[in-house]
């Protein structure tokens, strides 16, 4: 036996999910598309029963993809045969819109039960249903009126599902009209609608009664959507999320690399040293930390995009903001996805799931980790310090605190411009319209935002950290294992230096690290690629600390620091210092304006991040786009800061 | 005339929709020729329009707002 639950965008339907199901729920993909497929276990007369959610939709016949998943669920259960029950939830005050496609599931003769959600709002808007007249009208499916934020008409519900649950089982399975789920032609759909609304409007007319309210409660959105203000206040809201994203995930970030440092450290107390110990502390639990420490952003940012969506505010956002990213190929709804890529590109590409259009989706999706987030700031911070001249130009203006500017204007820049070839290039896959319903305002519900987050989360964990984690411990290897031989030689020619001679102890161990490093595996990788970045003004020890950042940008700057024998404790002024003076062999700087901007200008462009390409791997389905993300983003990388070296 | 040329807040009545693709989807809403709307927000820079039906307010961009026929009634 399984529940299915249908119904318009906006009339409730998750709520009452989560009203059934509680935290019992599982989310995943429906097959061969990324649109959220969330089931959920309901107890209904001492037995549990499998729930599923399907996506908000006006009529069976698709107008989306996240709409074809309906019409194919719909399918198969004609195929399988298999017992079912569906849960079609209206909207009270706008009865004859769920009517519509609560017809076309009774016509195709699923054993249904009619919920009427959101009785309260209907009765501030002055509509009041006649109960009886409605049930007296659907003779043959159950109602149930009910408010389904506070819980209201939840035992009568349960109750009705039970009786049709009985009543599936005796038949044992359900016959589907087979001539409705047919018809494919536009024309034929437009007829039926047509009929079909009709009838919907004169039961409706049975069935309603309507008092006149004001229309007051429409003047918000006057100034909501206002041409001047409308921006002022999307760009404060906006403003707003990404300072609270940015800053208040910092100190849970911290908590959870040092409590994970603590266990590191537990281990290595505990374990004896030797390969296990080396591999739990250096590579698992550093790559753990390289999940765990998403969380904490991935919670911020989807609380306020919940907040803003359950509110209604989301969608005076995407009304406002449709007309300025339409030239890139982008939808209203690209913004906030795009934004908060600015702090962190994996809550960001998660959060494009919102874009119903699928072209724009992926556009959106692609162009994200242009958006220069959080972790290149080290990277640019550093290099800003040791090539650019600290000096004034023009008055206040810091001539550093402009290239900083400039790198961002440049990945906006470069996201826009990708969008726009995007655009050009991307074939639209079948019709599709933008068509989105402005909901009242609502208080958001705190079970709504918080079953969102809980859900973000779990599927981050479950479906990325696993990549990110395999991926972290290669890289560590890498950077930890080398040639035993010439390794050993290695160290034996420093501790023959005069230098390491001379130096303390705590000396002679960073200068021991910085050879093993340089003789790793991925120290040669980085020798061997030399020629390849020398027109970008890189040496190996670039390449090497390129190589490893790819668990996460910022850790350049650690692998600079390992590579100069630097003390941490020292600060970051001393490696700067180091970084100066830094030469080539025949005395020429290492790091000048040229090379300095050309790597500005690679972490720009360069996708750096295994875990932007896991959770790429994971909104698209497969591997295709995170590749052509890094290959593309790579090469572009590669141009651009050539071009930088050859021209400062 | 068409329901991306009139002002803010005028109620109109549709009486065609000319892009079949549009027309059924409007239609699977409730918003068929013969039903009367009011137009209430207009995004700057010829962006998308909203009007009022029912209890809500439906959102089209612009250009499709053009494939709607509507007559003006009087207020």
């Amino acid at each position: 036996m399984n529940l299915l639950l249908f119904g318009n965008p906006n009339c409730g339907k998750s709520t009452l999910f989560n009203l059934l199901t509680g935290m019992r729920q599982k989310v995943g993909n429906f097959p061969g598309v990324t649109v959220d497929k969330k089931t959920g276990l309901v107890a209904v007369g001492g037995q549990s029963i499998s729930l599923t959610d399907y996506p908000g939709t006006y009529s069976i016949y698709p107008k989306s993809s996240e709409e074809k998943v309906v019409f194919d669920a719909l399918n198969e259960l004609y195929q399988q045969q298999q017992p079912t029950v569906g849960l079609v939830v209206v909207d009270a005050s706008n009865l004859d819109r769920g009517l519509f496609l609560f017809s076309q599931l009774a016509d195709l003769k699923i054993p249904l039960v009619l919920i009427v959600n959101m009785i309260d709002l209907a009765d501030r808007n002055g509509i009041t249903i006649d109960q009886q007249s409605l049930s007296k009208e659907l003779s043959c499916t159950p109602v149930v009126f009910m408010n389904a934020r506070v819980g209201l008409g939840k035992n009568r519900l349960l109750q009705a599902i039970e009786q049709q649950v009985k009543n599936q089982s005796a038949e044992n399975h359900f016959s589907v009209n087979e001539h409705i789920l047919a018809i494919e032609d536009l024309m034929q759909q437009e007829n039926d609608a047509l009929a079909r609304s009709a009838k919907a409007k004169e039961l409706c007319k049975k069935v309603v009664t309507k008092n006149e309210t004001t229309q007051s409660k429409r003047r918000i959105d006057q100034w909501l959507t206002h041409p001047v203000l409308g921006y002022v206040i999307f760009s404060l809201v906006l403003i707003t999320i990404f300072q609270a994203v940015f800053t208040l995930s910092a100190f849970p970030m911290d908590y959870i690399e040092q409590g994970l440092q603590w266990v590191s450290q537990q281990i290595a107390q505990s374990l004896p040293e030797g390969a296990v110990q080396d591999l739990l502390c250096g590579g698992i639990i550093p790559g753990i930390t390289g999940v765990l420490v998403f969380i904490p952003q991935i919670a911020l940012l989807f609380f306020f995009i919940a907040l803003l969506e359950d509110s209604g505010y989301l969608s005076r956002a995407v009304f406002l903001m449709d007309r300025l990213v339409r030239p890139f190929g982008m939808n209203g709804r690209s913004v906030v996805p795009l934004l908060s890529s600015m702090a962190c590109a994996i809550p960001g590409i998660m959060a494009t799931r919102g874009i119903p259009n699928s072209k724009e989706r992926l556009i959106t999706l692609f162009v994200a980790p242009l958006m220069s987030c959080s972790a290149r700031i080290p990277v640019y911070t550093l290099l800003i310090s040791v090539v650019i001249p600290e000096k004034r130009i023009v008055g206040f203006m810091q001539l550093q605190g402009l290239v900083l500017f400039a790198l961002y204007a440049l990945g906006i820049i470069a996201a826009l411009l990708i969008a726009w070839l995007l655009k050009q290039l991307l074939k639209q896959e079948g019709q599709s319209i933008y068509l989105m319903e402005i909901p009242d305002f609502k208080s958001p519900h705190w079970r709504n935002i918080f079953t969102t987050i809980f859900d973000k989360i779990k599927v981050f964990v479950l479906e990325a950290g696993g990549i990110i984690l395999a991926l972290s411990i290669v890289i560590w290897a890498l950077s930890n294992y080398g040639p035993s031989q010439e390794r050993e030689n290695a160290l034996q020619q420093l501790k023959s230096e005069k230098q390491y001679g001379i130096a303390t102890k705590d000396d002679r161990q960073l200068l021991e690290s910085a050879v093993l490093l340089e003789h790793s595996y991925l120290g040669k990788f980085g020798k061997t690629l030399e020629p390849a970045i020398a027109p970008l003004g890189y040496d190996w020890k670039i390449g090497i600390a390129i190589g490893s950042s790819f668990l996460a940008r910022e850790v350049f700057v650690g692998t600079l620091s390992t590579l100069y024998a630097h003390h941490e404790e020292a600060g970051e002024f001393s490696l700067r210092e180091k970084l100066k003076n830094e030469t080539f062999p025949d005395g020429r700087n290492k790091f000048t304006l040229a090379s300095g901007i050309s790597l500005m200008v690679f972490y720009v462009f360069a996708l750096q991040c295994l875990s932007t390409l896991a959770v790429s791997r994971r909104e698209t389905g497969s591997w295709r786009i995170p590749l052509l993300q890094l290959s593309l983003y790579g090469v572009l990388a590669y141009g651009m800061s050539l071009l930088c070296y050859q021209l400062f | 005339m068409n329901l991306s040329e009139i002002p803010k807040r005028t109620r109109v009545k549709i009486m065609e929709i000319t892009q079949p693709f549009l027309r059924t989807k409007l239609m699977e809403m409730g918003v068929v020729p013969g039903v009367e709307i009011t137009l209430t927000l207009k995004a700057p820079f010829r962006g998308p329009i909203a009007f009022a039906y029912g209890n809500t307010q439906i959102s089209i961009r612009f250009e499709d707002a053009a494939f709607i026929k509507v007559n003006p009634l009087a207020s």
